[in-house]
């Protein structure tokens, strides 16, 4: 693509920010000191339209969790945010703004940002050693802003966890879900740690300190001096020293390993209680609902969070837990925990009454770590006291984060802080001070939390007695709560998924200003600019939060189906993700050499049988000039040859020719130091399991019998039972929905008794039928089984239920419905989805695989290979043929699926944003039932889903 | 006459007991075949379901296919109906029990060609066809699919053409949805 003309300069010059979807992309222009710049507009740590959020000092900073990006180059400035935003060339000319939007702009334009340090003067060497105790959050702040600060001297960490510094807050969200890894969390990467120079010792305690002799003695025994010292010690949860605490399966979470443990147990509990209604708990609550458990919050007050939140919004939040399936408990007193075989099975209250759990998260405040800091006799006063440049009594030493007692002005007054944002700035301000650039910390508090679908944050210090006004609406859309000082300043804003609420918050703060009346209005969403230029731009639409609406599983959003943006992510994270994904049947390429064309998500590759015998699945795309070189469906060949310039690969997708490489006359062709081995084409992991073959994008993916689970292989198996297949032939279609429909028509047995009227008139399916709706453990595979009937057993209260039933239809050939057994299994029907992108077809004797191949988050093409069994005469060939009748785009229940599809997509469409009820069957939350009025497999995927998405 | 054989054309159909029709014949069959697919497409895009199985004989074959299972000799079919009874189910089924978004067809039938005749008055024969989808609700009309009929006909009790076999082979790879009515 070359430069595409996107906007009027004097448009970005008026808007300062003006947000355009590109060719596809979401891409943001910024006007910056005279300049244009473009850079992606989607927030890379979750999904948020950044052109929503603020800029300041060049950044633009992300509405959702504040996250802050160079406005020039897309660099991520630091957590939450570690990956950087793509950034685009532009240029102006006649009064127009042109992108390139397959062009990064040059990352070297950095160059310069960085270099606030000073550099290190070799002059005079720095003979100081400073010493930082604890290797969290603080600790590593206070390091990185010591040597930014052009510190150049010896600089020990020292931090008693094995791991290099992390952030919490990931640990009762992200990681709990799966979405977040440990890599995420850190706060340097291996390089910045190198970077830094520091003396980092992990795994190592500091027992004492002597500040008389300036000195620190260490849990290995030795001694350590020290010029100046900076404690960041942080806080550790509060225990409950009552009967039962040490049982197993009571726990807490405060570190990496406890989340470690947490999450594991996590996946095997039924029923959590919660001892705590703080944000930690709450957090864990929302994590444990969303994936179907039973939740219970056990809270002493009579009411949430009552520390911080007033009352109006604690009732506010308790509301929103309880739609998600939370049962909230306040005023109650754990007494103790009972157990069997030393594991947790029940809390017991102090009225008596006890409450079934197999797993109890205690969050209960934290207590800070001021024991050092107390027997070396410093001022400590809940945490240990400093200033505002975070100095402790003695003036050598400093304090940062959780554990230091910080004096905020101006409603705060001394106080202790746990909050990322306190243990990142305030920590920064100590880091400098402590080497001798002394800087006073006097930003605006600020705290946030993901829970049920809200996006929770908090500005400035809360009283949480004190008065609030709200504005935004009750149940849906945002919501805000302002505080108000007497003086008629800001106190504080508490804001529920409303980043707006937050920046018109910190500007009064940051400025002292008073509260201006219409601050209670209700924000209507900006009006979108219009009128670009170019067939490829259009203007970004409203843009969407894609936070996931309160009320658990029960309810799915409609940009679930609808969105380019989820549909973008879907194929990154899922279908080019952790996922095996079915390309072919091996029976379709018997001989070496023999290939065809498949798709793994939207991308088109190649299955080939090797020399070797191996399948090999490649991409369908020359390495040269991107060209789709294999045209033909099926067939063939001993090497593959791009017809644009004859780039040759061999059957492993390895370069093999590349014609005139050396040049003519020894002009032109390609480098000397060209090397064929580094541009092969891009090949997938591949694996087979009875004649069927899977890719995948991800080099280390679990076999793929685990990757389906027991649950799933048992039918799998049945079908591809050994025989060898022989290949009847193909349908192919299209299907104008979102792929997921595809997934969760046959997750869905509802619909087969109501829509399939042929079905229930020859008795195939009926309500009363044994049936079953089999998920694997993670929720994201299905089986829906059944076993024929005669018909004649339907009672006369299911058929009036079911308005399909017809009774007294006879087929003129009635035998192409038989059933000729012929399997190893109880169930005559099984539909099998495996994810992503694969259907098995066993309905009764017309057997198929169906192969999804996603076109966009609107439409979809399934592919389906119809098979018999090598064996077979040909009655039998020819009964599979006349069943199938029953399916494929003309099958008398294969239409019908199509089109109900194609109603709801339609729906969606032409409706406004809205959601999709999908609660049927409350008392199986997600996964397998034993009824077929259920939809807990369609609830069970979309909590794997989202866990994938991290949405 | 097995239903996966591929139809007889050319030489082949002479050595099938078919003969090439001299000129005349030709021109004599082209009429009759285009009247009988003018009737065939009006009672299609009418909609009267139940009279189309009334175009076959007893024994007949039905079926619609991609060009690519056709050309590879594989003999799935979206539609595959062995004998006049299935053909009756399929028009019930479809009339009676199948949920499907309304629509019209419309078949445009073409370069109709007799290419074998035997001396029972059976005929082999293909034609080209198009069939155009409108969806009530859509402003545009979609061609569904284009391809081919490849016909045998034999002849009624009272010397009318019936068809025997009738593959319609469509040339697309990929179909729209769904095939809701007969081709
Ligand atoms: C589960 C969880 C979720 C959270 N979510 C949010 C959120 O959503 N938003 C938000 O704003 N904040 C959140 N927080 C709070 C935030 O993470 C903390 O405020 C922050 O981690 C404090 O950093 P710190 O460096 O002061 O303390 P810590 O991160 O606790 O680091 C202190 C380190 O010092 C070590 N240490 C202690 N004593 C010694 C010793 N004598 N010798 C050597 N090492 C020692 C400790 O083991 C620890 O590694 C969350 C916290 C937790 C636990
Ligand atoms: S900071 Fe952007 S989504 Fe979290
Ligand atoms: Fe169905």
């Amino acid at each position: 693509m070359a430069w595409l003309r996107v906007a009027a300069l004097e448009e970005v010059r008026d808007k300062e920010i003006l947000p355009l979807t590109v060719d596809g992309q979401r891409i943001a222009l910024y006007w910056l000191d005279g300049e244009v710049f473009a850079i992606g507009d989607v927030c890379t740590h979750q999904v948020a339209i950044l052109s929503d959020g603020f800029v300041e000092d060049g950044c633009i900073e992300c509405p959702l969790h504040q996250g802050r990006f160079c406005v020039r180059t897309g660099k991520a400035q630091g957590a939450p945010v570690t990956e950087d935003l793509p950034a685009f060339l532009t240029k102006v000319e006649d009064g127009a703004v042109f992108v390139d939007p397959d062009r990064p702009a040059a990352a070297a334009a950095d160059a310069g940002l960085e270099s606030e340090a000073p550099e290190p003067n070799d002059s005079a060497p720095d003979n100081r050693c400073m010493v930082i105790v604890g290797a969290g959050q603080a600790g590593g702040r206070a390091a990185e802003a010591a040597r930014k600060a052009g510190y150049s001297g010896k600089l020990v960490l020292i931090g008693d966890e094995p791991t290099a510094p992390y952030e919490r807050p990931p640990l009762s969200k992200g990681i709990l879900t799966g979405e977040a890894s440990e890599k995420d969390l850190l706060l340097f990467s291996p390089e910045e740690l190198n970077r830094l120079a520091l003396d980092f010792r992990p795994g190592l305690t500091v027992r004492r300190i002597d500040r008389d002799a300036r000195q620190l003695t260490l849990g290995d025994g030795t001694v350590l001096g020290y010029d100046g010292l900076l404690l960041a010690t942080g806080a550790r949860p509060r225990r409950l020293e009552i009967d039962g605490g040490d049982l197993k399966g009571v726990l807490y979470l405060r570190s990496h390993a406890d989340a470690q443990i947490l999450k594991q147990a996590l996946g095997a509990a039924q029923a959590v209680a919660i001892v705590g209604g703080g944000f930690i708990g709450l957090e864990v609550a929302s994590t444990a609902a969303a994936t179907g458990k039973r939740v219970t919050v056990l809270e002493r007050d009579a009411r949430l969070v009552s520390r911080i939140l007033p009352a109006e919004i604690s009732e506010d939040l308790a509301d929103r837990a309880r739609a998600a399936g939370v049962d909230i408990r306040t005023d109650v007193d754990v007494a103790g925990f009972d157990g069997s075989n030393g594991t947790v099975s029940a809390v017991r209250l102090a009225s008596g009454e006890t409450v079934p759990s197999d797993l109890v998260i205690v969050g209960v405040g934290a207590i800070p770590n001021v024991e050092l800091a107390r027997e070396a006799g410093l001022s400590v006063d809940g945490g240990i006291v400093v200033d505002a440049t975070g100095r402790t009594s003695d003036p050598a030493i400093f304090a940062a984060g959780d554990v230091a007692n910080y004096p905020h002005a101006p409603n705060g007054g001394p106080m202790r802080l746990e909050s990322w944002q306190n243990a990142q700035d305030q920590a920064a301000a100590a880091g400098r001070s402590l080497v001798g650039a002394e800087t006073r910390y006097e930003g605006v508090p600020w705290f946030w939390s993901d829970q049920f679908g809200l996006n929770i944050q908090i500005l400035g210090i809360p009283d949480p007695h004190g008065a609030v006004r709200r504005r935004g609406g009750a149940e849906e859309g945002p919501s805000a709560w302002f505080q108000i000082n007497p003086d008629n300043t800001l106190r504080a804003v508490f804001a529920f998924s409303d980043a707006a609420a937050i920046r018109e918050g910190r500007n009064l703060m940051s400025r002292g200003n008073t509260v201006p009346e219409d601050l209670f209005e209700t924000r209507q969403s900006d009006s979108r600019p219009e009128g670009c230029i170019g067939k490829a731009v259009t203007p970004a639409t409203t843009p969407v939060p894609y936070i996931w609406p309160e009320g658990g599983m029960n309810r799915i959003p409609d940009w679930v189906y609808t969105s380019d943006e989820i549909y973008q992510r879907e194929v990154e994270r899922i279908f080019h993700g952790r996922s095996w994904n079915y390309v072919a049947l091996e029976a379709e390429i018997p001989e070496p050499g023999q290939f065809v064309r498949s798709f793994v998500g939207p991308t088109p590759v190649v299955v080939v049988r090797g020399e070797d015998g191996a399948v090999n699945v490649f991409e369908n795309r020359c390495a040269h000039r991107a060209a789709e070189f294999c045209r033909e469906q099926r067939g063939k060949v001993t090497e593959f040859v791009c017809p644009y310039h004859q780039w040759t690969y061999d059957l492993e997708g390895n370069l093999s020719g590349v014609p005139f490489r050396r040049g003519v006359g020894g002009k032109g062709g390609m480098a000397k130091d060209f090397d064929p081995t580094q541009h092969g084409i891009r090949k997938l992991n591949v694996t087979t399991r009875r004649g069927v073959v899977f890719a995948s994008f991800h080099d280390d993916m679990e076999s793929i019998e685990e990757y389906m689970g027991p649950e799933i292989l048992t039918d799998f198996d049945a079908t591809f039972d050994g025989r060898k297949l022989t290949i009847l032939g193909y349908y192919r279609n299209t299907v104008p929905g979102n792929w997921k429909l595809y997934h969760e028509n046959l997750k869905d047995p509802y619909h087969a008794t109501l829509l399939h009227t042929f079905l229930v008139t020859f008795g195939l399916l009926v309500a009363g039928n044994k049936s079953a709706m089999i998920a694997d453990a993670t929720g994201r595979h299905g089986t829906m089984a059944s076993a024929k009937s005669d018909g004649k057993t339907v009672d006369s209260a299911a058929k009036s239920e079911m308005r399909a039933y017809r009774d007294g239809m006879v087929l003129n050939e009635p035998k192409f419905m038989d059933f000729i057994p012929e399997f190893d299994s109880p169930w005559s029907v099984t539909m099998q989805t495996i994810w992503p992108n694969l259907i098995v077809q066993r309905e009764m004797n017309t057997l198929g695989v169906r192969q999804i191949v996603p076109k966009g988050p609107n439409e979809f093409v399934m592919n389906w290979t119809m098979f018999g069994y090598e064996g077979d005469d040909e009655e039998m060939t020819r009964h599979r043929l006349r069943q199938g009748n029953l399916m494929g785009p003309a099958g008398f229940l294969g239409l019908e699926d199509n089109e109900a599809m194609k109603f709801v997509q339609d729906g969606m469409l032409r409706g406004n944003d809205g959601e999709h009820l999908v609660a049927l069957d409350p008392e199986t939350p997600t996964g397998t039932s034993d009824t077929l009025i259920s939809e807990s497999a369609i609830r069970g995927m979309y909590a794997y889903w989202r866990k994938e998405m991290g949405l | 006459m097995s239903f996966m054989s591929k139809p007889i054309i050319g030489e082949a159909a002479v050595a099938g007991g078919f003969r090439k029709p001299t000129g005349e014949e030709s021109r004599g069959l082209r009429a009759e075949l285009e009247d009988f697919n003018a009737q065939y497409s009006l009672v299609l895009d009418e909609g009267d379901l139940q009279v189309w199985p009334e175009f076959f004989t007893e024994d007949a074959f039905y079926s619609v296919t991609a060009r690519e299972n056709f050309d590879h000799d594989m003999p799935v079919g979206l539609v595959h109906c062995e004998g006049k009874g299935m053909l009756k189910d399929r028009a019930f089924a479809i009339q009676h029990t199948a949920m499907f978004a309304p629509r019209y067809l419309r078949h445009y039938i073409t370069n109709t060609l007799a290419i074998g005749v035997s001396d029972d008055g059976a005929v082999v024969a293909r034609a080209n066809y198009m069939v155009l989808e409108t969806l009530h609700d859509d402003p545009t009309t979609h061609i569904h699919q284009a391809g081919s009929y490849h016909d045998i006909f034999a002849r009624g009790t009272d010397g009318a053409l019936l068809l025997r076999r009738r593959i319609c082979v469509y040339d697309s790879l990929i179909i729209p949805t769904a095939l809701v009515f007969p081709v």
